[in-house]
């Protein structure tokens, strides 16, 4: 078990590391003079207030320099400032992070309620009506762009039947993206919950357990739950960093503030350490949670204790 | 997309077993051709690869004949007024330019097919050549190569694509180059693990006895042996790769107005919606659809390969 979580830190650790390479190099990969790229919205730049920009941002080093400068600065939590408003990018970042997070926890919520709930049943339900329409309208679910049943929910809840507010940032308005999120979701989860199950149903030790007389419940919450719950939990992590990448485009739809809204707006204005900063944050947070369920799947599954 | 890699990782040892060893004297476009003889026969024994196959033929149809089935050119300003409800005249309506949305979605289906095509065959390319060099070569190449599929394979396929739109620009192209890199790994994960099984076939020992160099190995015995679980997620594929493209779009950092792509045709109708719902509705109706097919047709070859999967 040991060497199983210490391989799965380095690896994570690597992971970080090669994302600090890709994301500091970034900028040289942009087609074009990036610095002229960065400022061509704002009027009257000279070419010696690019050559300082040039200097400051230490885009003139050698690779290798730049790359030991930007390492420095960023484990000392120094992750720039940005290009518009020279305001510092790690502060931004921080500020907006929560309202993330808490889209893509409420978001995780629902989908886990309903995607678990149903694919439970469609699966003990196998081959009946119940499991065909419930699996009906999880690949209808499946194959629904996030960011259209957004615009849809907005529309019928917020315009037409207004129960809730368009836009804005109190709890209320927490509600419509992440039941977009959560649904689109929730129909991934069912999917997956599904044949996790059938496999289950489908094991020796199940059919023991039936055989030898155990009440239904018994064999249903102590023995096929528990062993099936086992993929589906690491499965879950992943749900939640795919919920990260979805909350980008949500946030957009919603107008919600958190840090994927403002992703896409310094893309926009190409505003590099903005994005930099962005992209670091995103690749931590989704290797740390891959980490935490590779933890919490060793910890469940004895056979990965080797 | 996850999901989808571990499922057709678990049918890559099925799929393994269900294709014989193939006689030297049939050839290897014996093996292809044969490969795709059980894809494209376990998909039509499945209903609902059926329904996805049927409208996949639809969309192509459609994407072909555009504009003999278009009634207006999709960016003819002024085609009726300026957001008419749906009618007789103009099926959809119009959208705030008085284009005709039904023709702007008719020709906005020949994008999604290049935004398929394109985006899978970058992912499929390079994904298969990753995953079976690092399969056949083993040792020092497998482990450097797979730990890096491992690394991009850890970031999820939207931070990916945002970065490299944020690097390459907003357009259509850079965001189909865009969702093709980024689920590159998919591919490679799958080809990979079809790889291991393969390498340790007879008809493998064989080649590599019969004094087979190393590229006649790889692409003449090993590829066409792969070929049924690479199928299975390039169709699932495709519909991510739609998906996605369309959500670039729609944050407006893939295809630009006044491109008839649907991502971008519900973007640009955002102000309007409350005013006129059906800007909105049939693009992403479309966009629905086309998935749908694709993950139809995907599920349904891949069930109808590992009777595991059955229900």
């Amino acid at each position: 078990m040991d060497r199983y979580l210490l391989q799965r830190s380095l690896a994570a650790l690597l992971t970080i590391w090669i994302t600090t390479i890709a994301v500091s190099m970034l900028i040289h990969l942009v087609p074009g003079d990036p610095v002229q790229i960065m400022y061509a919205q704002s009027q009257g730049t000279t070419p010696e207030e690019l050559e300082e920009v040039r200097q400051r941002l230490g885009l003139n080093e050698p690779l290798v320099v730049q790359y030991v400068q930007y390492m420095g600065r960023v484990l000392q939590g120094n992750l720039g400032t940005t290009i518009r408003g020279e305001q510092p990018v790690l502060e931004l970042l921080l500020e907006r992070l929560p309202n993330t997070l808490a889209l893509a926890g409420a978001a995780l919520l629902i989908a886990c309620v309903i995607g678990l709930v149903s694919g439970f049943i469609a699966a003990y339900k196998r081959g009946s009506w119940l499991d065909t329409s419930l699996m009906t309208t999880a690949i209808l679910g499946v194959s629904m762009p996030h960011f259209w049943l957004g615009l849809i929910l907005l529309f019928f809840f917020a315009v037409r039947l207004q129960w809730f507010p368009v836009a804005g940032n109190g709890i209320e308005n927490l509600v419509l993206p992440a039941v977009t999120l959560g649904v689109t979701n929730a129909a991934i989860i069912a999917r997956l919950t599904r044949s996790s199950m059938i496999d289950v149903f489908d094991q020796d030790f199940i059919r023991t357990a039936r055989a030898k007389g155990l009440p239904k419940a018994m064999v249903l919450y102590g023995h096929a739950l528990r062993a099936g719950l086992v993929p589906i939990v690491t499965m879950i992590g992943l749900q939640f960093t795919y919920m990260m990448g979805g909350a980008i485009v949500v946030e957009n739809v919603f107008g919600w503030n958190g840090v994927g809204r403002m992703a896409i707006q310094a893309i926009f204005q190409r505003d590099y350490p903005l994005i930099q900063g962005f992209i670091l944050m995103f690749a931590c947070i989704v290797v740390t949670v891959s980490l935490l369920m590779d933890v919490i799947y060793a910890w469940l599954d004895p056979r990965i204790r080797y | 997309m996850q999901q989808r890699v571990r499922n057709a990782m678990a049918i890559a040892s099925a799929a393994g077993s269900h294709v014989d060893p193939v006689p030297d004297t049939q050839g290897r476009w014996y093996v292809f051709a044969r490969n795709l003889h059980t894809v494209f026969s376990a998909a039509t024994a499945n209903r609902g690869a059926k329904l996805g196959f049927f409208l996949v033929l639809a969309l192509i149809v459609v994407a072909i004949f555009a504009p003999l089935i278009a009634p207006y050119p999709a960016d003819q300003m002024g085609a009726g007024m300026s957001l008419l409800p749906p009618n007789g005249d103009y099926w959809f309506g119009t959208d705030e330019f008085g284009r005709d949305i039904f023709s702007r979605v008719i020709y906005g289906a020949r994008l999604t097919i290049q935004v398929g095509l394109i985006a899978v065959g970058i992912s499929l390319t390079i994904g298969t050549i990753t995953g079976l060099v690092a399969g056949y070569a083993g040792g020092w190449t497998e482990r450097v190569l797979m730990r890096l599929v491992d690394v991009v394979f850890s970031f999820t396929e939207t931070l990916i694509a945002l970065a490299a739109v944020a690097v390459l620009g907003p357009s259509l192209t850079n965001a189909m180059i865009a969702v093709g890199v980024a689920a590159i790994p998919f591919y490679a994960r799958v080809a990979y693990s079809v790889t291991l099984v393969e390498r340790n076939r007879a008809y493998f020992d064989a080649a590599y006895v019969a004094g087979a160099g190393h590229l006649r190995l790889i692409f003449v015995h090993l590829l066409p042996n792969i070929v049924p679980p690479l199928i299975v997620v390039a169709t699932l594929g495709v519909s991510s790769a739609v998906l996605a493209a369309a959500g670039l779009s729609f944050l407006g950092l893939g295809a630009q107005p006044p491109s008839p792509e649907w991502g971008a045709m519900l973007s640009a109708g955002r102000d309007y919606f409350t005013l006129a719902p059906w800007i909105m509705i049939y693009p992403g109706v479309a966009i629905m659809i086309v998935v749908l097919a694709f993950n139809l047709l995907g599920d349904g070859i891949r069930e109808a390969l590992d009777p595991r999967q059955k229900s």
